[in-house]
């Protein structure tokens, strides 16, 4: 039982270590345009070269570099949008789980409010009002994100009151930031850790949908969504712009989810979420 | 064989006999035209309420304007009026009204229509963009006999007809008066009567507007399909997969779609000289930017030569696009001498990196600058967004470090107006859309008052600013042709040696076509939006329609 | 259970004023309607006599308390692109939406169920994490990409069926496929989850040692007993997906009040979006005390408090 999932942790540590040698592993740059040498096949079509390996885009990028420094925006994305959403999540879910009464009132009626607020549209509103850009876009994506962290959080919070431990700090007179801090976080990390690996989907797939209704990094950064976003229309004369970043998306979501399943399963069993 | 040519020459026969005004051509309209569009606007069947794009795109089909279109070559041409005369003292037009039309409610039109319609775009509840420049330069309205009518201004207004035609604006919808003060404002919105070749059926909100075909002839032309569905159809790839399925005969389209709409056995359309894509610097004039780079017009003008327009039109329009002429002109302007102007560009737009950068040397940059570079698309011509995408690279590779920003048009407009504290010191992209006068966009662009004032404002105003005002008010004025064609080209002198608003390609507007759906067809010069020509396609059995 | 729903009444209107305030200031925040209505050329006497019309002139404290003042009586204005009420707007395209979600869940449901069941009665084993692969595979790909993508083979290239668009049966089939396959993790999850719960519960042991066949404790005691949190998630997913159905709508060309609603914010049509917002979480609010109270009955051992 509990397999490690060794092909999902390999695809993801291929895409991480992309990101991080991005300039490194990159033949070319990412927003150069070379417009005369624009749509050219992979190398194994009719027509590609080993000059260029996954071909080129419509403005003569070459697709392996776009690929290579797109894995870098998008995990720095998800990772600023994790670290921030989730973490606003993580508190709010802590403290309102703690306190109950009010406290607990006031903030699961944001938490409410934030779900009936589609999280593309906020998103949408945030970048049509803001501007496009990658600070927008990881605020909009952590928008997306608290409300379900804290609503989750706060249910395991509600359970772990309950036991004796924390009755015990309490009679033994510590201070609730304390109790907070010590007994409880350390408690839902688990759940939290299980929670961050499978919203890393969510985020990628958040900022190509971003990036398809107009509002996500702007044009020339590559990023894996908007290369899809841009390529969408050519899948009858130019599949590979589209479809290439595509299957990359695809494995590092599937990766990250089997993961994320095979570490809830260890760690944290009983916890149902999407 | 001997069938395929009767039927060949039997459509050729018709087409004659289309283009001769027969009775004859009362003749089988069968079929349905679909065409797919990103966009239906406010999808409203009142005039008073859609601005100019969706009117050009599904209002016209049902509606006419006072003044029509020269089909050949864009411009103004005879519409609900077929002529129209300016008085001694310039202050009143006098429009004759074409005799016999009809609404589709059966009601004769008249010059009382027209007086109606214009007042009820000037009136408070009304949308048009122009409604309040009209109250301002309107005095009266009167009507003379029921195929005359005169409307009075304020102060002489040349380009008043071209303002209430199609080609320009969309204020000269022609609404039926006794209906409207019959059925009311409600009733009209519901159930629309217009007097174009197409009648109003239905319009399903966000999804669809359907019109059939009028019998008779009509002076627009005489449909050939009995009826015209207009789709609502957001996503482009979805509207080119539904013309090659067959599901829509035509669909708007961009340049990047157009390899893959030709390659899937497509008929692509593109009509010239719809817009120009340009950047333009903002607030140049201004004291804090005396000593920045973006004050100087050499530097302005060496950041022109930097750009390759020949390969933007190779390969981010795909060949469908041509080098500008000077800003706001085409080749179909009125009281401009294209030709002398068509040498002008070749030579002024042309690539020249080495040019550029002595010049960037010469004036103290040999190592280039920092450049901010706002980049936004206009609503229907999102490849804008492609071209500054290019235009920043061909930058970057002579130096220039461009911080490029991207907005979103909604976002970038309110940019403009107060200070333009965003905006000011830094370059943009933006636009011009392809229209025949062209005095009314180089107000908006350069007058001191304007909202855009590129060029001075209120407070500084200087030599190139005073020289436009004092060219601009003498425009307005000048009735005699020889003069006003001079006094234009003075205008666009000034304004091409200040290099504030610099033109990169005259775009197009691009369509797919299904031949086993549509006829072939051309459209009107200038005019992205198909709604004047959808009476003209001819159906795929038929011969193709020439003007 | 009349305490509990009348509380649950008062959250939603605390909820209610609450996204109201929020929608109508963060609406203005984006810019003005007026910029995406008038031609680039039209001069600034232009601009302020559109306001003008419009109503969008004057102070915003004052604008607001007209919308409350109005949105009190039931009024939610007039959408301004479309001069039509802004309820009316909604209205007329909801069923549209609401006739794709209930056909997209349904599938999520007969992949997502029988997947998580695979995967609960296989713990641990290929075959569970093949259930999982498959399952995931719906969010693994963006659903703008799978649409088009969906398009170009079944429509463009199969020609088996229409590129979307309202009509007949054979439309519904890419939409319902596109936006289904977003929801069949979320089934298969919950379902595994909870049939393990389930599995590990004393009356499924007691089943076991009174010796009912395998088949029949799986079947009558932990799959009917693991469907019912299934329930709950049906709520969620009606509410996300009226406006959530943003991009299958955009794709396939659905006129539905996803689509509505991305008009409403890239023109800027502040009526419309408050409105929209604003039915939108009436109708969640309703749909979820429901399946609360639904759930109360199908599962005695919940009680409401």
């Amino acid at each position: 039982m509990h397999r490690v999932p060794w092909i999902p942790i390999v695809i993801i540590a291929v895409m991480i270590s992309m990101a991080v040698f991005a300039p490194q592993l990159a033949p070319y740059s990412p927003i150069d345009q070379t417009l005369r040498d624009k749509l050219l096949p992979p190398v194994w079509v009719d027509g590609g070269s080993m000059k260029y390996i996954l071909g080129t885009d419509a403005f003569g990028r070459d697709i392996l570099s776009r690929l290579i420094f797109g894995a870098r925006v998008s995990l720095i994305v998800a990772l600023l949008a994790l670290t921030a959403g989730g973490g606003v999540g993580l508190t709010i879910g802590i403290v309102a789980g703690y306190f109950g009464g009010t406290v607990d009132n006031v903030l699961m009626r944001l938490v409410d409010a934030a779900f009936t607020f589609p999280a593309i549209l906020f998103a949408l509103l945030l970048a049509v009002t803001m501007g496009q850009g990658l600070t927008t876009l990881v605020i909009a994506i952590s928008l997306l994100l608290w409300a379900s962290f804290a609503r989750i959080i706060r249910g395991e919070v509600l359970a772990l009151k309950q036991r004796d431990f924390v009755a015990l700090a309490r009679v033994r007179g510590c201070s609730p930031a304390r109790i907070m801090l010590t007994h409880i976080l350390p408690n839902v990390l688990n759940t939290f850790m299980v929670l961050v690996t499978l919203n890393i989907g969510v985020v990628i797939i958040a900022e190509a949908s971003l990036s398809f209704l107009g509002a996500g990094v702007p044009p020339p950064t590559p990023t894996w969504g908007l290369m899809i976003s841009d390529g969408r229309g050519r899948i009858a004369d130019a599949w590979w712009i589209s479809v290439i970043p595509g299957i990359a998306i695809t494995l590092l979501v599937l990766s990250v989810n089997l993961f994320g399943d095979w570490m809830r399963d260890r760690l944290d069993p009983r916890l149902r979420q999407l | 064989m001997g069938h395929r040519q009767a039927v060949m020459g039997w459509a050729f026969a018709m087409s004659i006999a289309a283009a001769a005004w027969s009775p004859l051509q009362a003749q089988t309209q069968k079929g349905t035209l679909i065409f797919a569009v990103e966009s239906l606007a406010a999808q409203t069947m009142d005039p008073i309420l859609e601005a100019r794009p969706g009117n050009a795109t599904y209002q016209a089909a049902m509606y006419d304007a006072l003044i029509g279109f020269n089909i050949e070559k864009g411009g103004t041409g005879p519409g609900v009026a077929e002529r129209w005369e300016l008085s001694e003292d310039g202050l009143t037009w006098t429009f004759h009204i074409r005799p016999g039309q009809k609404f589709h409610n059966g009601d004769p039109l008249t010059a009382h229509d027209a007086q109606f319609s214009l007042r009820r775009q000037m009136a408070p509840n009304s949308l048009a963009s122009a409604a309040a420049s009209f109250r301002r330069t309107i005095k009266s309205i009167d009507v003379s006999d029921d195929l005359t009518f005169r409307v009075t201004t304020v102060t002489p207004q040349i380009g008043l007809p071209a303002l209430l035609s199609r080609a320009v604006a969309a204020e000269g919808a022609i609404m039926p008066k006794a209906y409207i003060e019959r059925v009311g404002e409600e009733e009209f919105r519901r159930k629309p009567v217009g007097s174009g070749p197409w009648r109003f059926t239905r319009s399903v909100p966000g999804d669809r507007i359907e019109f059939e075909a009028v019998a008779g002839p009509h002076w627009r032309g005489t449909p050939h399909f009995k009826e015209l569905h207009i789709l609502l159809v957001p996503e482009e790839s979805t509207r080119v997969a539904m013309t090659r399925t067959g599901e829509a005969g035509i669909a708007s389209i961009g340049p990047e779609s157009m390899i893959g709409a030709a390659r899937g056995g497509l008929e692509v359309l593109s009509v010239p000289g719809t817009m120009q894509a340009l950047f333009q610097f903002w607030g140049s004039y201004l004291p804090a930017f005396k000593d920045s780079p973006v004050a100087n017009p050499r530097v302005r003008r060496a950041l022109s030569l930097a750009i390759d327009r020949q390969q933007i039109i190779d390969h981010v329009m795909n060949g469908k696009a041509s080098m500008p002429y000077p800003f706001d002109a085409f080749g179909y302007t009125e009281y401009f001498d294209a030709a002398k102007w068509r040498k002008w560009s070749d030579d002024a737009f042309r690539y020249d990196p080495v040019l550029a950068k002595k010049i960037l040397t010469e004036e103290g940059y040999p190592n280039g600058f920092e450049l901010n570079f706002a980049n936004t698309a206009l609503p229907g011509t999102q490849f804008m967004v492609d071209i500054g995408t290019a235009v920043a690279d061909m930058w970057t590779k002579i130096g220039v470090r461009v911080k490029l920003r991207h907005y979103e048009w909604g976002s970038f407009a309110p940019l403009v107006r107060g200070d333009q504290a965003l905006l000011a010191g830094g370059a943009s992209m933006y636009r011009t859309v392809g229209r025949p006068d062209m005095p009314w966009r180089f107000e908006a662009s350069f007058a001191a008052d304007s909202e855009q004032h590129l060029i001075g404002d209120k407070t500084i105003c200087e030599a190139a600013c005073q020289a436009f005002a004092a060219v601009y008010k003498d425009l307005l004025a000048e009735r005699d042709p020889v003069k006003r064609t001079a006094l234009t080209d003075r205008m666009v002198e000034l304004v091409s040696e200040t290099w504030t608003a610099v033109p990169i390609i005259e775009g197009m507007g691009y369509y797919a076509i299904n031949a086993r759906k549509a006829g072939k067809f051309t459209a009107i010069p200038g005019r992205h939006e198909l709604g004047d020509v959808f009476e003209r396609i001819p159906r795929p059995d038929e011969a193709p329609w020439k003007k | 259970m009349k305490r509990y729903i009348v509380h649950r009444l008062l959250q939603g209107v605390v909820l209610l004023c609450l996204v109201g305030t929020i929608v109508f200031f963060l609406g203005r925040l984006t810019g003005n309607p007026v910029d995406l209505m008038l031609p680039e050329d039209a001069t600034p006497e232009d601009r302020v006599s559109m306001i003008k019309a419009l109503g969008l002139d004057g102070p915003l404290y004052r604008q607001f308390f007209i919308f409350v003042g109005n949105a009190l009586h039931g009024d939610l204005g007039m959408s301004i692109r479309m001069r039509q009420p802004a309820t009316e707007a909604f209205f007329s395209r909801l069923p549209n939406t609401l006739a794709i979600i209930p056909w997209s869940i349904l599938l999520a449901m007969g992949v997502g169920i029988p997947l998580g069941v695979i995967a609960a009665l296989n713990r641990g084993n290929v075959l569970d994490r093949a259930a999982g692969t498959v399952a995931v595979l719906g969010v693994a790909t963006p659903g703008f990409f799978l649409g088009i993508l969906l398009i170009f083979v079944f429509s463009v290239e199969l020609g088996w069926l229409p590129s979307g668009r309202m009509g007949g049966p054979e439309h519904y089939v890419l939409p319902v496929i596109t936006l289904g396959a977003f929801l069949v993790a979320g089934f298969m999850r919950l379902v595994r989850s909870s049939m393990l719960e389930v599995m590990e519960s004393e009356f499924v042991k007691l089943a076991r040692i009174k010796g009912l066949s395998e088949w029949v404790v799986i079947w009558k005691h932990c799959l009917r007993n693991a469907l019912i949190p299934v329930l709950t998630l049906w709520g969620v997913f009606v509410g996300n997906l009226i406006t959530g159905a943003i991009i299958t709508e955009t794709v396939f060309a659905w006129p539905g009040v996803g689509r509505l609603t991305y008009e409403a914010v890239i023109f800027r049509d502040f009526p419309l979006l408050q409105a929209i917002i604003i039915l939108k979480s009436i109708l969640i609010l309703s749909i979820n005390l429901l399946v609360d109270i639904l759930y109360a009955y199908v599962d005695p051992r919940i009680r409401l408090t």
